[in-house]
């Protein structure tokens, strides 16, 4: 890529990235309150409350582990950050390596940790629970997403890389299919969506792993949780759903799946009530476990067979 | 039992008085000296037997009283036991409560504000007032000259803690998780706590003074006809009950009896208030539950009764309707149209409400068996209101001690026998039928007429006013020394005999019962808010918010078992 | 106006406090944040944390138990905020006057903790949940 439009890129990816993640997060609270008859809020809601929280003082209670109070929110933002830029650059500039799936997954996680660590530096009685909770469900659902991602290695022959993934669209086959199910409802966990909205209820009342958090702080945690609004599906699209063209018909086609993706989320997200969390648990070990064995044990016929539909 | 009987029994126990007046035909007063109110009150609780209302302190001049209210609900009579203690400097009298537990927070609240101490009362902790205020201190003691409430200023630099003098130690289980309250200050959690072993409630107690406002001192320095709109704000919902039972109470001392329209109106004024309270109530208890519907419905289904309400009487709550000698205002006439039309889209909607649940499977599983509070239960704790007919003890004010318009008009008592909370919403639903067809004859009846007398003068005396409250009794007494304030005005809301019960009632209950059990007696919205479990230590095991979802979860799952009819909102 | 303040106007999330009230105005606030008046549309919300907070609506006089909690509530809001006094008693204690157990109006409660406090008043006993939307919205652009 020339070196201007590489300047350009450095200089857009991440302001870009935030604008979408905002777009996105105002897309999801729109639909949601159309679905229940109500106008809902203004185009730059997510901004204003970014905004309005950079503005609040930040209060640390006296008890909490100071550094890693504050590290932690900076640590998910940067994590999510990094993989959004790595999968932009993926997209546009092909700059592929092997075995950046890895990477891109080993960052993936970084957000749930950081709001694990976060909340329990809290110090507070009430967090601890969502604390508890959010453990709770990343053992749950982080083995579903990676043995999900490994379906997909198994149809691509075993390369471990987004560019090569990114070719096929393994959805198109049942055990792609099945994956690429299992693999949005992980997702749908890690953003802390209903119906795995335990930890953080977010449009709701209550106490959860953010409680204590105010100010700028806060503002960072919902930054990270709208740049995961980009930096997931995207993830999705690239590994199930036959990448992000550049060009032309393949970037709307590519805009199209994304949408898709986040249409997904929102229509299960409005449909079904919060579920608990021994009941996310079961959800994540047994069914989605027992649908991955399936769809791993179907791919690999499929890969030694030579069925590509399988 | 008749007059002549009950008068009869009365005197088996004249050795121990002092005195017995009669001021009024139902209005009986037995005076006696302290050490012998401990024999009279246990004789007329158990041996007559009578149910307990409410005791009062009071400071006179050269001694303190303590009045024991009873009724007997067959005819109608309130019978006072006024207890003298003649010692000033360290007034004590024996308590009650070992045989009354309803007795227990009256005496802790007397305690509290006029310092009189009750021997062996099982648990003398403060009740009432804010955890910094200054021992030693008497709020309704009479003030020596120059003395004002305004010497008891607030530390402003007091920080809560969990050790408050009105906590107590609840022994229990490992600390698991920790939830948050609900809605209000985080801190707050001490207002009831539940002692779990497991998923079992073994022991509740709960901690009020976050709305104690003082209002019976407040109402010693307004005059007679201020004090309606003082007691209207004691609670939001029952704001027609209370300055009804007070203007009764102020009429019974005066002698006066209101015009034929203003009894008429009053009914059709709190009529209308049991109905918006028991809508309000369903959709509590449907939320609780987590039918969400039923919750939209019947909050949906209030608002006509509000709007209706406001046009009568100015106001959506707080009506300021009665005043001493009659109403404040009229019923225009162009209104009664109006109201007939009201009531005749409610009552339909009722009906089909009132099928939909005594016919849902789930509601009957998730409702039945639950919370029960015995019939022995509910007469220990001196219970009212739907809570006492919800367990087949059929008392109603508006029928015992007939007042307002009610004795002209054709209703029913309405009863159910299980005492669990199903029971209890049987019994709220019928009462807002029964509530639509005593408006409706009301209205038909209404007479003309004047809607007040003029009272110049309150003499002397002191009178008891009750009035069935949507909760249950809300009972006043006012004493009157000729002067134009109330030398003391004893206010008792029926949710005060009502959530004490819930110790009866939820011990032994699972966890996800709990929110519904104590909604059942039905305390105003902001208490049920301030519910948590905690362990020894103070920390909070669970928060209304997880009680809630517990409970909703239980619904889903016994949905899951029996199949039920859907229900759509288009329905109603 | 600092951007602060005019980002604080444009999303204001509130966390419901009841310092002592005879709960009519408590309900009011509960109809008023049903989807039925669709507060979210003034980027309003309600929270559970005060720490999340930007408006706090108090309803009650301020009982002497209750202003302990209050003031430690409004320690933990993160400033800038906005008090509002919802009901006759929040805004100057109206009808109880002169309690025992009153620790005065909301604002002097409040301004014994901060004497620069924001504070909007919504009178009304209760006031309607029209009343209350129109309350926030025109204190918010008053300042």
């Amino acid at each position: 890529m020339s070196i201007p439009l590489n300047i350009l890129f450095w200089i857009v990816v991440i302001p870009g990235t935030v604008v979408l993640g905002l777009i996105a997060s105002w897309i999801v609270r729109k639909v949601s309150a159309l679905v229940q008859w109500r106008v809902g809020p203004p185009l730059l809601q997510p901004l204003y409350d970014i905004m309005k929280l950079m503005g609040k003082e930040i209060l640390v209670p006296q008890d909490a582990q100071q550094t890693v109070f504050i590290a932690a929110p900076l640590v998910g933002l940067a994590g999510i950050l990094l993989l959004s830029i790595m999968l932009w650059r993926i997209a546009i500039v092909q700059t592929a390596f092997l075995g950046d799936i890895i990477v891109a997954i080993y960052l993936m996680t970084l957000p749930s940790l950081a709001l694990i660590l976060g909340s329990s530096a809290s110090a507070s009685p009430h967090a601890s629970l969502g604390t508890a909770r959010e453990m709770k469900l990343v053992m749950g659902y982080e083995l579903s997403l990676v043995l999900a991602f490994i379906v997909v290695i198994i149809k691509t022959g075993g390369q471990i890389s987004l560019a090569a993934i990114a070719q096929q669209a393994p959805v198109l086959s049942i055990s792609g299919f099945l994956a690429f199910l299992v693999a949005l409802l992980c997702i749908q966990a890690k953003l802390g969506f209903v119906p795995f909205d335990i930890a953080e209820a977010e449009t709701e009342l209550g106490s959860g792993v953010l409680m204590e958090y105010s100010g700028a702080l806060l503002a960072v945690w919902k930054l990270a949780q709208a740049v995961m609004l980009v930096g997931l599906p995207l993830f999705l699209v690239m590994v199930f759903l036959g990448g992000f063209g550049t060009a032309g018909l393949s970037l709307v086609w590519g805009i199209g799946k994304y949408v898709l993706i986040l249409v997904l989320l929102i229509l299960i997200k409005n449909t079904n009530p919060r579920v608990r969390i021994d009941q996310a648990m079961k959800f994540f070990w047994f069914y989605c476990g027992i649908t991955l064995v399936i769809a791993i044990i179907l791919a690999m016929i499929g890969y030694y067979s030579g069925i590509s539909w399988l | 039992m008749n007059q002549q009987e009950l008068k009869d029994k009365l005197t088996e126990i004249k050795d121990k008085l002092t005195e017995i007046q009669q001021p009024l035909d139902d209005r009986i007063f037995l005076l006696c000296e302290a050490e012998n109110a401990y024999a009279v009150n246990k004789f007329l609780f158990e041996d007559v037997p009578l149910r307990f209302v409410i005791a009062t302190g009071i400071d006179s001049d050269d001694c303190f009283e303590v009045l024991y209210h009873y009724a007997y609900d067959q005819l109608g009579f309130v019978i006072t036991v006024r207890a003298f203690i003649r010692d000033c400097e360290n007034p004590s009298i024996e308590s009650i409560s070992p045989f009354l537990p309803g007795a227990e927070w009256t005496e802790r609240e007397i305690h509290d504000l006029l310092g009189i101490d009750f021997k062996n009362h099982p648990d003398m902790r403060r009740l009432i007032l804010a955890d910094d205020w200054p021992e030693g201190v008497y709020p309704l003691r009479k003030k020596k000259a120059g003395e004002t409430a305004k010497q008891w200023p607030c530390e402003t630099s007091v920080r809560p803690t969990t050790e408050s003098p009105a906590r107590r130690a609840v022994q229990l289980s490992k600390p698991i998780l920790v939830v948050g309250p609900f809605h209000p200050l985080q801190e707050e959690m001490e207002f009831f706590q539940l002692s779990v072993d497991g998923e079992i409630v073994t022991d509740i107690d709960m901690r009020i003074s976050y709305n104690h406002r003082g209002i019976e001192g407040i109402s010693e320095t307004l005059q007679f006809d201020q004090v309606p709109f003082l007691v209207s704000r004691v609670c939001g919902i029952c704001s027609a009950s209370h300055p009804l039972a007070y203007v009764q109470a102020v009429e019974d001392i005066a002698g006066v009896t209101p015009p034929e329209r203003a009894l008429y109106v009053r009914v059709i004024i709190n009529e209308l208030e049991r109905i918006h309270s028991h809508m309000l109530w369903v959709g509590l208890a449907g939320h609780f539950i987590g039918y969400d519907t039923v919750f939209m419905w019947a909050w949906r289904y209030r608002e006509p009764v509000l709007d209706l309400l406001e046009e009568i009487t100015g106001n959506r709550n707080n009506y300021g309707n009665v005043k001493v000698g009659g109403c404040r205002e009229d019923i225009p006439d162009e209104t009664v149209p109006k109201i007939l039309k009201e009531l005749d889209k409610l009552e339909k909607k009722t009906e089909m409400l009132t099928k939909a649940v005594l016919d849902d499977p789930i509601i009957h599983a998730r409702l039945k068996g639950v919370g029960v509070l015995s019939k022995e239960d509910a007469i220990k704790y001196a219970v009212a209101g739907p809570t006492a007919r919800g367990s087949g003890i059929a008392i109603d004010v508006r029928r015992d001690d007939s007042y307002a318009a009610y004795a002209d008009l054709d209703w029913k008592v309405i009863t159910q026998p299980e005492g669990d909370v199903f029971a209890k919403a049987v019994v709220r639903l019928l009462e807002v039928l029964e509530a639509v067809k005593i408006i409706r004859q009301a209205v038909k009846k209404l007479p003309k007429g004047p809607v007040a007398v003029e009272v110049k003068e309150i003499p002397p005396g002191e009178g008891c006013g009750h009035a069935e409250a949507p909760r249950g009794e809300t009972f006043h007494y006012v004493r009157s020394d000729g002067g134009n304030r109330p030398v003391r005005h004893k206010i008792r809301a029926p949710s005060y005999v009502n959530v004490p019960s819930f110790r009866a009632s939820c011990i032994g209950e699972h966890i996800a019962d709990v929110t519904i059990t104590l909604a059942a007696v039905d305390p105003c919205y902001s208490c049920t808010e301030r519910l948590a479990i905690v362990d020894g230590r103070g920390s909070v095991l669970h928060g209304y918010e997880e009680l809630h979802r517990l409970s909703c979860e239980k619904t889903a799952r016994l949905k899951k078992e029996i199949d039920p009819p859907q229900w759509k909102l288009e329905d109603f | 106006m600092s951007w602060k303040i005019w980002s604080l106007k444009k999303s204001p999330w509130v966390f419901h406090v009841n310092a002592g009230a005879c709960n009519n105005c408590d309900i009011e606030i509960v109809n008023l944040l049903t989807p039925k008046f669709d507060v979210e549309r003034f980027g309003i919300k309600l929270v559970g944390s005060p720490r999340h907070a930007d408006a706090l609506l108090v309803t009650g006089v301020g009982t002497r138990q209750a202003a302990i909690r209050l003031r430690e509530v409004y320690r933990q809001t993160p400033k800038p905020c906005v008090v509002f006094c919802i009901g006759a008693c929040a805004c100057g204690t109206g009808i109880f006057e002169g309690g025992y157990h009153v620790a005065g109006p909301i604002d002097k409660i409040i301004r014994e903790v901060d004497p620069n406090a924001i504070i909007a008043y919504v009178p009304g006993c209760p006031p309607k949940p029209e009343a209350m939307i129109s309350g926030v919205v025109k204190a918010l652009s008053a300042i």
